[in-house]
């Protein structure tokens, strides 16, 4: 398996979170900011600095987020400011979720969590999948969980 | 079984006193009580301890503990029932603790602790000290005899008395007390106390603050940092007191306390990590401190009993070979972050010094005289030593079984992480890093440890040198797996019957997904033909179809342990 972008709708959900985010902080402090710097601009400015920020980030956001299922473990790459590479064992696997939150359902799309016993950053998200390729994902990894345990001996 | 009768009186005592003072405080903290509620007084606190009395009677009635074979039961509640199983090969920890006023009655509090979960799976409150101690002996023993059941001997033995590894001596004592202070604390004290002008202190002498305060400010810091050097002392050499470890079978079991006593029993099949922590007095000394992380505690716990210590102070060479007891993984030869992360240090450090300095000249400028706000730049000519100290003490090394990383050079916590440990592995590199091509290693295991910031991570190595052992200490798992479960399969065919044995039947929520596991198993069996990882031996998978239900059936229990930690 290649490494697997996300569902390119998660990137346009992205972009509204910068946008509203942009939006929310501008009206908090945008007003303020023209006041002060007595200068009518200038939360038109902050806005667009702000959009063209988060919408950066978002964008950068989606272009590095990649899963692979390889042959015994889910490996997964993600991170802005900073990148993360993460191994999961599917020994090592607890439980996987498939989940839509009321934005997910709304735009179609859904998540998958994988636990694993780790005491930090245990559990892992894989955003913008699909709700039948989430479900097959899940049902995937549950199998090659169950198969790799009856393979190896674990232990906690 | 009851617990003891003196728990009622006992609890009933502490709960009046703890609520007597609640309610007398809400009544009376307001105003004088007058004659005429006296007898008011009085009915309510008949009433409270008739109330609290009652509670814990019922509690008392309604509380049964039996250790039967494999399990430890415990039906307990006044309210809402709850009857528990807890699978005694599941048991990570048997706690015992007595408090001062325990030990006067002679009764002491048993924990049971198993992976997962916030809370203590079973508490007895309280049980005879003597009976406490009775359990956790026969807990001990009856979980070697189930092991090596499972292992197919039908010699069973069970040491009674065990090899004393480590007993605190009165130098030791002393000195892991002295020890305790961290040497941070004297610095930032000693710099705030040199910012601050002798002439706010007497300003404010006006305004009704007692005369100490008046003190030069260097002399009230040197005050404040020996308090609270003298608290960590009482408090490390309370809790440190008599320590003694020793090892029984596969258990360590420590006692400690100078008031309160506990006693406490880590399974070596459940430890996750062993680590070196050692301050900057520790080593200057060349000591040490031993502490062993299991599954059982959750970080809050952790903090709370600091029960993880395996040897709170002995020489370096001593703990290391103490530390072999639990883990054979030999000597500590580690490498250094690549020379660059040392630079990066000293930009580091002169832009936080600058920073400061920038800040306090602002206030200075702005708002109040800050004396020597000059002072940080101080600190610039010290930002290499500061860096080359930090590069120093970080270290990293792959042993055949192990890893080990090790961090900090204030207080120094060397991991040693056994790969067959580990959960996840990942590697994750800032801005900041990427910059210098460093990134750091992260290993997770299912331990609890109070480090765990610290723990397990390899920082500012050279960002593709970290691609490789990501990667490697991954391999290196699954390799540690495969032999774990070959040496299972020669060393432990079990008779069927022998398997029933581990099957006990739990009401808790956890075993409910483990049926569900065990069901998938067989019908998954045939799909393992198909896929055969590289890395694996390649009878390994012919004798995993070949086993037959029975020792299936013993083999998933083996890993059932894992399952316990859901529901973290």
């Amino acid at each position: 398996m290649e490494l697997q972008s996300l569902h390119p709708r998660i990137r346009s959900v992205w972009l509204a979170v910068a946008f509203l985010g942009a939006v929310v902080l501008t009206s908090v402090l945008g007003g303020a900011l023209a006041v002060y710097t007595e200068f009518e601009e200038a939360a038109a400015i902050f806005f667009f600095v702000l959009l063209s920020l988060f919408g950066v980030y978002q964008w950068k956001r989606y272009s590095v987020w990649g899963f692979e299922v390889r042959e015994d473990n889910v490996y997964l790459r993600y991170g802005v400011l900073v990148r993360v590479q993460k191994v999961v064992p599917f020994v090592r696997i607890q439980h996987i979720d498939s989940r839509r939150s009321p934005v997910e359902r709304a735009t179609g799309l859904a998540s998958l969590v994988i636990y694993t016993a780790g005491s930090r950053g245990a559990d892992v998200r894989i955003p913008g999948l699909l709700p039948e390729q989430a479900d097959e994902l899940r049902e995937e990894l549950k199998d090659l969980a169950i198969e790799d345990e009856t393979r190896r001996d674990d232990a906690v | 079984m009851k617990l003891h009768p003196l728990t009622v009186p006992y609890r009933t005592g502490v709960g009046v006193l703890k609520y007597g003072v609640l309610f007398a405080f809400l009544m009376f903290g307001g105003g004088e009580a007058t004659p005429a509620s006296a007898g008011a007084i009085a009915f309510l606190a008949l009433a409270l301890v008739a109330v609290i009395g009652g509670w814990h009677t019922a509690y008392y009635n309604r509380f049964d503990y039996e250790l039967t074979a494999g399990t430890f039961d415990v039906s307990s509640g006044v309210v809402s029932r709850r009857s528990r199983e807890i699978p005694l090969e599941r048991v990570q920890n048997v706690d015992v603790r007595e408090n001062f006023l325990h030990r006067i009655l002679g009764i002491a509090q048993l924990n049971l602790e198993t992976a997962g979960g916030s809370v203590t799976e079973a508490n007895l409150k309280y049980v005879g000290a003597a009976e406490a101690r009775e359990l956790q002996e026969e807990i001990r023993r009856r979980k070697r005899r189930q092991q090596t059941a499972e292992q197919g001997e039908t010699e069973v033995d069970v040491e009674v008395e065990g090899d004393v590894l480590y007993e605190i001596s009165e130098r030791e004592l002393f000195l892991v007390s002295v020890f305790s202070i961290d040497l941070r604390l004297i610095a930032a004290v000693l710099f705030i106390a040199s910012l601050v002008p002798p002439d706010r202190f007497e300003a404010v002498d006006d305004v009704m603050v007692p005369e100490v305060v008046a003190l030069p400010a260097l002399a009230l810091a040197v005050a404040v940092a020996f308090v609270l050097w003298l608290i960590g002392f009482v408090t490390t050499f309370t809790r440190f007191y008599d320590f003694r470890l020793t090892r029984r079978d596969d258990t360590l079991m420590y006692e400690r306390g100078l008031f309160n006593r506990y006693s406490g029993s880590i399974p070596l099949n459940k430890v996750q990590t062993v680590s070196f922590q050692d301050n900057v007095l520790k080593r200057l000394f060349g000591y040490s401190t031993l502490a062993v992380d299991t599954a059982g505690y959750s970080p809050s716990q952790a903090a709370e009993t600091g029960s993880e210590v395996a040897v709170p102070l002995a020489k370096f060479p001593r703990v290391l070979s103490l530390a072999n007891e639990v883990e054979e993984f030999g000597d500590l030869d580690l490498r250094k972050p690549p020379k660059r992360a040392r630079r990066r240090y000293v930009v580091r450090y002169s832009l936080v010094a600058a920073a400061v300095t920038l800040a306090f000249y602002a206030v200075n400028e702005l708002y109040t005289p800050v004396r020597l706000w000059y002072l940080p730049l101080a600190f610039l000519p010290l930002t290499p030593v500061a860096a080359h100290l930090k590069w120093r003490n970080r270290g990293y090394e792959e042993k055949d079984d192990y890893l080990v990383t090790r961090n900090g050079f204030w207080s120094r916590t060397a991991v040693i992480v056994p790969y067959y440990r580990v959960q996840n592995v990942m590697s994750s590199s800032t801005i900041l890093q990427r910059r210098w091509w460093l990134a750091t290693l992260t290993v997770d295991t299912a331990g609890t440890s109070l480090v765990s910031s610290n723990n397990g991570r390899a920082v500012d190595y050279d960002l593709s040198d970290v691609d490789g052992m990501r990667e490697r200490v991954h391999d290196e798992l699954q390799e540690s797996l495969t032999t774990k479960r070959l040496e299972h399969e020669r060393s432990a065919w079990t008779p069927p019957e022998a398997a029933d044995f581990d099957r006990t039947e739990v009401d808790q929520d956890i075993e409910g997904d483990d049926e569900v596991t065990v069901d998938g198993t067989e019908a998954d069996a045939v799909a393992e033909e198909a896929e055969e990882p590289s890395d694996t031996e390649p009878d390994d998978d012919e004798e995993a179809n070949g086993r037959g239900t029975a020792s299936e059936d013993v083999d998933r229990t083996e890993s059932v342990d894992e399952e316990d930690e859901e529901s973290r």
